[in-house]
């Protein structure tokens, strides 16, 4: 191969690696809109500590645990908290189907309107396998951002959903800690 | 004398023995459990003070008062509402007998359900006590079970229908003190101890009530604080807070339409805002092996290793255990946490305590350290 040519080829290497990092980090670097729809998937109350923080970052977030296709109305971005919670499922009255089909619902009528989805994970182990995981998968796999603490990745569950699907993810170590990159989203 | 008469002397004698051995047994767990509340105790109470029926029943237990003299909030713990979950027991026993209140007042109820504790649970081959080093000798403690004992309400119906909700449970529930609030004063025993207590709330103007818990390993609200959602920002502010401390709470919200928990009908039926805490308590899991001391002190099970190595097991579990200290420190820490929150958010009738052991010094130090 002519030595010309095999620079050309590095050089168009390099090139794309570039241009790949560079679209990595815009992507990472994205702004989403508000108003902000945060909602559950499995009923956990972690949906509430993610309010908390959205309110304290002064987000114009509403936090509607059953939320229904209707309030997607106005919403420029769906952050969905999944967990799976019986205590949560009993207060909320449904059963674990129903609310498998609300969620599913939801993340459809979202993808119609084009509404993004962050997903935001922080319930660590307690929140993960067991009948958590379906809720996980599912809202992980249709988001276009990730938040997870570090202990319901130990098992690199979210990482590699992640990594398959190309979709930024932020680690963080604590629940407090999620409110930074939160934040920074908008 | 013929030879037969003989042999039924004889089986009739070994029975005897044996039926006395046993009797011996079960009357041990009459015995009261001596406690020794900390010098700043103000007074010390009856349940049956706010509703007579139960006064000399088995129902009838022991608080302790310990009032700053201080405007300020009043805040009770329950320990033992299942005497099977030790950690909540001992807990509220580390509180009664180190806490110093400079502010408002801590009623301490450490045996809620009194008369789970003189007994234990058919077939479960609980052990009946265990011993705790403490700083003037060892302290013996009863477990008990999970459920008042038949001698006081019995027998169970098939089905128990809760009051007034109608809510149907398993008959074992019957006997449940946490399945049977707000209570009535001319329903089950049970029911009237949940009355009691109740009435104790509303009375004493209770303002923060605390019901600590354990739970086996597999069941999902375990390391929870299970909050009515009248009080879900102190809930979850505490959980915040705990976590930055490094400790994991999950926050639970009580269901709405789960009759008889205390964190349910304490909150729609009082001004009280009520917590429930859980640990995760090996030795009421299914898994356990064999059951026995160790098995509450250290809170470790090779069956539930085999299967958490094997792959088999799908919840999260500690291949290290859970010692009593780590179960009792958490209660302690998320009582502090939630008293601290509540302290943010209701500042005009705060309650100020101290001198309680923090989760780290009783991992560092151990329980003994802090029992009188």
């Amino acid at each position: 191969m002519h030595v010309c040519t095999k620079i050309a080829g590095v050089l168009f290497v390099f090139g794309l690696l570039f241009v790949s990092t560079q679209a990595g980090d815009e992507e990472a670097a994205r702004k989403f809109e508000q108003p902000i729809l945060i909602s559950s998937a499995g009923q956990s109350a972690d949906m509430k500590l993610i309010g908390m923080l959205a309110k304290k970052q002064k987000l114009d977030a509403k936090a509607v645990n059953m939320a229904q296709v209707s309030d997607l109305d106005g919403i420029k971005t769906l952050i969905i908290v999944p967990g799976f919670s019986s205590k949560g499922l009993g207060a909320a009255g449904v059963s674990q189907k129903e609310e498998m089909e609300r969620v599913e619902k939801l993340v459809a009528a979202a993808q119609e309107k084009k509404i993004p989805i962050v997903m935001i994970h922080i319930g660590g182990n307690a929140r993960r396998k067991g009948q958590s995981d379906a809720f996980n998968k599912l809202t992980a796999e249709v988001a276009e951002r990730m938040i997870v603490v570090q202990q319901g990745d130990e098992d690199g569950f979210f990482s590699e959903i992640a990594r398959e699907k190309k979709i930024p993810i932020t680690l963080v170590e604590k629940i407090a800690e999620v409110a930074t990159p939160l934040g920074e989203l908008f | 004398m013929q030879k037969h008469h003989i042999t039924a002397i004889i089986i009739l004698m070994v029975f005897g023995v044996m039926g006395a051995l046993a009797a011996s047994d079960f009357l041990a767990l009459m015995k009261p459990d001596v406690l020794h509340p900390a010098a700043t105790l103000t007074r010390t109470g009856w349940l049956s003070e706010y509703f007579d029926t139960i006064k000399d029943t088995g129902g009838d237990t022991r608080i302790y008062y310990f009032d700053s003299g201080e405007p300020g909030a009043t805040v009770l713990l329950l320990g033992g509402t299942h005497p099977n979950e030790p950690a909540a027991f001992v807990a509220a026993t580390v509180v009664l007998e180190n806490i110093k209140v400079t502010r408002g007042r801590v009623l301490v109820m450490p045996q809620a359900c009194a008369s789970g504790f003189t007994c234990t649970d058919p077939f479960e081959a609980y052990p009946q006590f265990y011993t705790i080093e403490g700083k003037s000798g060892p302290r013996k403690f009863r477990f008990g079970s999970r459920v008042s004992s038949p001698l006081d309400q019995w027998p169970d119906p098939l089905v128990y229908s809760h009051y007034p909700s109608g809510q149907q449970l398993s008959g074992f529930e019957t006997r449940n003190l946490n399945r049977s609030y707000p209570g009535r004063p001319d329903g089950t025993f049970s029911e009237q101890v949940a009355y009691a207590i109740v009435q104790l709330i509303k009375q004493e103007n209770v303002d923060v009530a605390f019901d600590l818990h354990e739970a086996a390993p597999e069941i999902p609200i375990i390391n929870a604080i299970v909050y009515h959602e009248k009080c879900e920002e102190v809930a979850l502010s505490a959980v915040l807070n705990l976590e930055m401390e490094g400790m994991r709470y999950s926050p639970e919200l009580s269901p709405a339409n789960f009759h008889g928990l205390s964190h349910r009908e304490w909150g729609d039926n009082t001004q009280v805002l009520p917590f429930l805490m859980e640990t995760s308590n090996i030795i009421q899991g299914r898994l356990r092996g064999r059951t026995n001391v160790a098995l509450i002190l250290e809170g470790n099970s090779i069956r539930y290793r085999e299967a958490l190595e094997s792959g088999a097991l799908r919840i999260d579990y500690d291949p290290n255990g859970q010692p009593l200290e780590m179960r009792v420190g958490r209660h302690i820490q998320g009582f502090i946490e939630i008293l601290n929150a509540y302290n943010e958010y209701y500042e005009d009738n705060m309650v100020l305590i101290g001198n309680l052991p923090t989760y780290p010094e009783i991992m560092e130090k151990g329980i003994g350290h802090y029992l009188n």
